[in-house]
């Protein structure tokens, strides 16, 4: 599933992120890579969230969170 | 060029990180500052003397990774990449160290000296994390790590000690490695590259910006580039850098989530999917309530002195017989007009006031989410919702502010849509005219007319995108920082700067202006005239008139005040004051014989309300005009902005004239 569709409060594992260049480099740099997890702290009916990745709180695009597949993480508690 | 005497040094980091209040603390300079990201967006310069050494400081704007894919990051890189720094500074938010790190491992790889200043140890302290500062400079190869607090200005000397040291030492740290297939590409490409360019430092760095397809790396080497790399490495290369910073993290972060409980708490509230937009709503109405309440009760003293002072000059000035000529232009036009400006002071310093406490709160960024569903109708990310707020204050940085949106078409959009936000100038026309013809309802006009600048704003915003093929989709990407108490030096800076602007252009542009329409008006054809009938303005202001007519502002002498207005919005006040020859147009007396005399024009409320939408919503000032030309590298962009400005206020008056009139 993508992030638009997640769970306000769960915690997901990052499995692909599709996106072009210049937003690609920007997540890039903020360490959304395979593998990265994150937790989303709230988020709106349409798509967009707020969620905490590497310590830091982003606000996060609909445009942006159709792209990012992630898998569910509740094992990593 | 480079003198050896002189250290120049680049503080770079983050965004948000504290970079810009560090300069300030060291050179004593008040550049703005804010608790969200992107406030600084050009490198800035300062020079001060250490211990014998002259310094040149350089603040870049902030930047997450050396890539070259916002404007930021081509100002940061392309200023380290001129060698125009000699030790780099890397500011690096403590409290948020794991995020930060990325962009230090980068700077390690360029070879040059860095220094770590570890900012924001206060507020790591607060929230009882711990940071070994032991280990954290060995992971780092041992280069220099120094906590500080650039708000409290704590380990200040530390930090300079640490540049100066190092520069002298031209120490070059021993960085993090990757496995033995990346590393193995990285002797060949340095290799290749220092065959090709001999010159070339920092060879490490080109060889992984190789490996990361960077576009204008590989366009300087694309021989080398083709013979050596087989693919794009640079998940692998960016995926080491953060199992590297995991590791550092592992041993050197403790209680790290202790920190952001409280953060978390008022998000739950401020970001709330129903109740965000209404809280922000009431923010804002509050605001402008405080503007309005707290500034008119010390406006007040304001206008006794100012009318204390007229009359005294005019008294001195006659006593020692001046001529009549110089009484009037000093009196009825630089008194009048300037002074009338200065009594709106009060009023301006509430606002910016306001503007600043929620600005170094950390809420800005709030609204961009908050504000995204919305702006996501019109086709701009939330993010373009910060130079429209900016705009409130002034419209000069907040076309400014655009540059931090990520698409060119959706900043050239938000550049067209700010200027209709009403700006701190736009704000003494509508106390000046709102007290005078809706004495009652004053507050409520003027606040109706800041709902009707957002408005327009986003309406423009929504048809633009309409003709936009070039769409960016909702890419809203923006860090949300830890809210924090504001801080009171960086309110004070803050206010202080806003209102040191507002005096000056007091003395300058409004001083100008004011003297400019005397002439103006006392000076005809046939040289000085008493007849302003027969002057220069009313020649010009009746070619307009048949223009203004329809939105009920037919009188030359309106004509003339909106085309002073160009050079600065608070000139009109100032040149309505000259033009009707009323003195103190802002005390109680003032306004009546100011309204009477309107009146005998047949000049009523609902030609006031539609002279407020006229101001409010054509051509700000001459700056924005040159901000946004300069923003885009376009006079035919800033060609058109001009006649939407002034189209738009045309019409929204006509009809704003042409419906009130038919009911009133």
């Amino acid at each position: 599933m993508t992030l638009n569709n997640a769970k306000k409060g769960c915690k997901y594992s990052i499995t692909d992120i599709t996106a072009d260049e210049k937003i690609m480099k920007r997540l890039e740099a903020l360490g959304f890579i395979r593998g990265t997890s994150i937790t989303v702290l709230n988020k709106k009916k349409y798509g967009a969230v707020i969620i905490k990745v590497r310590g830091t709180r982003m606000a996060l695009g609909k445009a942006i969170t159709q792209g990012i597949a992630v898998t569910e993480a509740s094992y990593e508690g | 060029m480079k003198d050896k005497n002189i250290i120049r040094v680049g503080f770079i980091g983050n965004p948000n990180c504290g970079k810009t209040t560090l300069f300030n603390a060291y050179t004593g300079a008040n550049l703005k500052v804010a608790n969200w990201p992107g406030v600084t967006v050009e490198k800035k310069e300062g020079n001060i003397d250490y211990h014998g050494h002259s310094i040149n400081l350089i603040d870049l704007p902030g930047i997450y990774s050396l890539t070259s894919y916002s404007i930021e990051e081509k100002v940061s890189r392309q200023c380290i990449m001129d060698d125009e720094v000699d030790v780099l500074v890397n500011v690096v938010d403590a409290s948020s160290l794991e995020r930060n790190l990325y962009l230090t491992l980068q700077l390690l790889e360029l070879g040059k000296p860095v220094v770590l200043a570890l900012n924001m140890m206060d507020v790591v302290e607060e929230r009882g994390m711990e940071i070994d500062l032991h280990r954290l400079p060995e992971m780092l190869g041992d280069i220099p790590v120094v906590p500080v607090s650039a708000r409290k200005r704590t380990g200040l000397d530390v930090l300079m000690h640490a540049v100066v040291h190092h520069f002298e030492e031209m120490h070059v740290a021993d960085i993090m490695r990757y496995d033995a297939h990346i590393e193995d590409m990285i002797d060949r490409l340095e290799q290749n590259i220092a065959k090709q360019d001999p010159a070339a430092q920092n060879l490490r760095w080109r060889a992984v910006k190789l490996l990361e397809k960077d576009d204008e790396v590989c366009a300087l080497y694309p021989a080398i580039y083709s013979e050596i790399v087989d693919r794009d490495y640079s998940e692998d290369i960016i995926k080491a850098k953060y199992d590297y910073i995991d590791e550092i993290a592992e041993e050197t972060l403790f209680n790290k989530d202790k920190k952001s409980a409280n953060t978390d708490k008022v998000d739950r509230i401020l970001t709330h999917r129903f109740w965000g937009i209404p809280i922000f709503l009431v923010i804002m109405a509050l605001v402008f309530f405080l503007t309005f309440t707290v500034g008119d009760a010390i406006k007040g003293l304001f206008e006794i002195g100012i009318g204390w002072f007229s009359d005294a000059v005019f008294k001195g000035l006659s006593a020692i017989h001046a001529a009549d000529w110089l009484v009037s232009l000093i009196v009825d036009g630089i008194i009048a007009g300037v002074g009338g400006i200065l009594t709106f002071l009060p009023n301006i310093f509430i606002l910016f006031l306001a503007l600043a406490f929620l600005e170094d709160s950390g809420y800005m960024s709030r609204v961009a989410y908050v504000m995204d569903g919305i702006m996501g109708k019109v086709g701009v990310s939330g993010k373009g919702f910060l130079p429209m707020i900016l705009g409130f204050g002034c419209t000069v940085p907040a076309v400014m502010a655009s540059r931090t949106l990520e698409n060119e078409s959706d900043r050239r959009r938000i550049i067209m849509c700010t200027p209709f936000m009403s700006c701190s100038a736009r704000l003494p026309v509508y106390i000046l005219f709102s007290e005078m013809f809706f004495p009652k309802y004053a507050m409520l006009v003027s606040f109706s007319l800041y709902i009707l600048g957002v408005v327009v704003a986003i309406l423009m915003a929504l048809i633009l995108n309409l003709f936009d093929r070039h769409k960016g989709g909702n890419t809203l990407l923006i860090e949300l920082p830890e809210y924090k108490t504001p801080n009171a030096r960086t309110i004070a800076v803050y206010v202080w700067e806003k209102v040191k602007d507002y005096l000056t252009k007091a003395g300058t542009t409004i001083f100008i202006a004011s003297i400019v329409i005397w002439i103006v008006l006392n000076f005809g054809p046939r040289g000085m005239t008493l007849d302003v009938s027969q002057s220069f303005g009313a020649i010009i202001g009746k070619w307009l008139v048949p223009v203004l007519r329809p939105a009920g502002l037919g009188m030359w002498q309106i004509a003339v005040a909106l085309i002073s207005g160009i050079s600065a919005k608070e000139v009109v006040v100032s040149s309505m004051s000259v033009l009707f020859g009323v003195g103190n147009a802002a005390s109680a007396e003032g306004m009546t014989q100011f309204a009477s005399i309107l009146g005998s024009y047949g000049f009523g409320a609902v030609n006031a309300y539609a002279f407020m939408v006229f101001c409010l919503l054509y051509t700000p000032c001459v700056a924005t005009l040159a901000t946004i030309r300069k923003e885009t590298h376009s006079v035919w962009f800033t060609v058109r902005t001009l006649l939407l400005q002034l189209v738009i206020a045309w019409l929204a008056a006509v009809i704003v004239y042409q419906i009130g009139s038919r009911i009133f």
